[in-house]
């Protein structure tokens, strides 16, 4: 889609305060919840870009960053007038249950999390790949004109592909509400990453994103081991500029896609 | 191509206006306005007419206040000293930048800035010894005026008033010189530029370093006025995109701009601060919707800001 969501974090930390609300309220557990917040996230998606970016879809690169930005100060705000700045934890029954694979021990929750990531993933993969809606929203991103003379109407094709963006984050956003404490600005912390695995992927490659996204994983974990966990952030956001300087189109992104401005 | 005429009644007004009114509510509500004008001007050099925004603007805001905070607590040096080293550390650092992500556009270049700030922040608010961490530090009050410990506030409007002068005089020169024409030219189209012989990376990368030097004398004076330097503000994102959000409501590109946009933020603030002083989070909550909300509502319907609108509408063209 070309665009840069700013306010992504944002519905990262609204889909994890959902896991959080229904699991208080209404002792969903959040993998209910994750049903359910399918459905909505798109519904969400489908409206934020009604209301706000589909004015600015034609416009410059600098309006549709300010306003993604503006999205997500209103969003943080929202959630901080309405649940408060305090950190909040969704404290499920098998919280403390651990599971041990091949002598690492991990939290059940994240076990899950990674599965349902997986299979999410590579449905959202697959129907990139081969669907005709996927072909259909890759048209769009890479000539907008063109698809549009192609009989493609790239005004739904918008709305579609950022309801799909907006519901997978809605979805990792439920996943994580279990492993991580939710506040009005959890959502930074998890989309820095997500920018520094996508680019170092090659803006609007998946799989390259899906590879760059263990890497990034990697030199963190590694990294936090090396330098101790105080200062682990700073490896990978110097990884990510150093990608941005040596190639920021990304590892098997097209070379110069970044200079094109399209 | 702004008049000079509103702009220098604009700096009249803020300097005279301390020899009448005494009320230090309002008075502080004058400085912050300059100081966040200068910053917002000094971003609008870089953002509005260098076309290189920043969403890490804050880095330069401050590594200016931390030389003059850290100068002064540590080797008892005066802050002006701060604000001159401030200027400098920020201009490497801003050469450094500029130099690294001169071939990156649009969001690519946004992202680069945000996680150059980051870095800073992390420094900031990690490396204990040098910095004091996340604690931040506490500017001691010396009173005199070397060492910034003024407690009269109308000599602080006057010396905020001083630096907003000296940006907005930047600005005048990049609105009426060659080098400012050449600047705009790469803004527009820079393979154009290019084509035509103007330097363009070299201007893009001159224009982000008088933009960061300027930007760190703005956070090296604010940490004398406010008095304390807490890193997890000083290189927030929120306080790049303050900078950006005054300069766009005022108008990119246009002298003056960024300081009515920094009048109306500034009066907005102070004023839902007043209303909703006792409710504390909910204060901040609510001022920064408005906030946010503004944001989306001037790009989508006055791309061109508040000195634009009204140019375009009330100044009929002198051709």
């Amino acid at each position: 889609m070309r665009v840069v969501n700013f306010a992504h974090g944002e519905f990262l930390m609204l889909a994890m305060y959902l896991a959080f609300w229904a699991f208080a309220l209404l002792h969903l557990d959040p993998y209910v919840t994750l049903v359910v917040s399918l459905p909505l996230f798109f519904a969400l998606g489908w409206l934020s870009y009604r209301a706000v970016m589909r004015p600015v879809i034609h416009a410059s690169h600098n309006a549709q960053v300010f306003t993604t930005v503006g999205l997500s100060i209103v969003l943080q705000n929202v959630a901080l007038v309405a649940f408060s700045a305090d950190a909040r934890f969704v404290r499920t029954d098998y919280y403390a249950v651990t599971v041990r694979v091949a002598g690492a021990v991990s939290n059940w929750a994240q076990i899950v999390a990674f599965a349902v990531a997986v299979v999410l993933t590579s449905g959202l993969f697959a129907f990139m790949r081969w669907s005709y809606t996927g072909k259909v929203m890759r048209a769009t991103a890479q000539d907008r004109q063109a698809s549009a003379l192609m009989g493609i109407d790239t005004d739904r094709v918008y709305a579609l592909t950022w309801a799909v963006g907006i519901t997978c984050v809605g979805a990792a956003g439920v996943l994580l509400a279990p492993i991580y404490p939710v506040y009005p600005t959890a959502g930074l912390q998890f989309v820095l990453i997500a920018y520094v695995a996508v680019v170092l992927g090659g803006l609007g490659d998946m799989l390259g994103a899906l590879i760059a996204a263990l890497a990034v994983a990697a030199v963190e974990v590694i990294g936090s081991y090396v330098v101790g966990t105080a200062w682990k952030e700073i490896l990978y956001l110097l990884l990510f500029i150093g990608i941005l300087v040596v190639r920021p189109a990304g590892l098997f992104g097209q070379r110069g896609a970044e200079a094109l401005g399209t | 191509m702004s008049a000079v005429a509103p702009a220098a009644v604009f700096f009249a007004v803020a300097g005279l206006v301390p020899l009448v009114v005494r009320d230090a509510f309002f008075l502080d509500g004058l400085v912050l306005i300059l100081i966040w004008g200068s910053s917002a001007a000094a971003w609008n050099v870089a953002g509005g007419y260098a076309g290189q925004v920043s969403l890490g603007h804050s880095a330069f805001f401050g590594l200016g206040a931390y030389a003059a905070a850290l100068l002064g607590t540590r080797w008892g040096l005066s802050p002006w000293l701060g604000l001159v080293g401030g200027a400098v550390v920020a201009t490497i650092v801003g050469l450094v930048i500029g130099y690294l992500s001169n071939r990156l556009r649009g969001p690519y270049f946004v992202l680069a800035t945000i996680a150059f700030s980051q870095v800073l922040l992390i420094v900031g608010s990690r490396w204990r010894g040098f910095t004091s961490g996340s604690e931040g530090i506490p500017v001691p009050f010396r009173p005199g005026f070397w060492t910034l410990g003024i407690a009269d506030k109308r000599v602080w409007v006057w010396i905020v008033l001083a630096l907003a002068v000296v940006v907005y005089l930047v600005e005048l020169y990049l609105d009426r010189s060659r080098r400012g024409y050449q600047l705009a030219a790469v803004r527009e189209d820079e393979d154009a530029a290019l084509s035509l012989g103007v330097p363009a990376r070299w201007l893009k990368v001159a224009a982000i370093c008088v933009s960061a030097a300027l930007t760190a004398a703005c956070g090296a004076l604010w940490a004398q006025y406010v008095g304390f330097v807490d890193p997890l503000y000083v290189f927030s994102v929120d306080l790049s995109v303050r900078f950006a959000l005054a300069a766009i409501i005022g108008g990119l590109g246009g002298a003056l701009g960024p300081f009515l946009g920094a009048v109306l933020i500034t009066t907005l603030e102070t004023y839902l601060r007043a209303t909703f002083g006792g409710i504390g989070a909910g204060f901040v909550g609510i001022y920064l919707i408005i906030y946010g909300s503004a944001l989306i509502l001037v790009v989508r319907f006055v791309p061109q800001g508040l000195t634009g609108w009204i140019a375009a509408r009330f100044v009929r063209r002198t051709a």
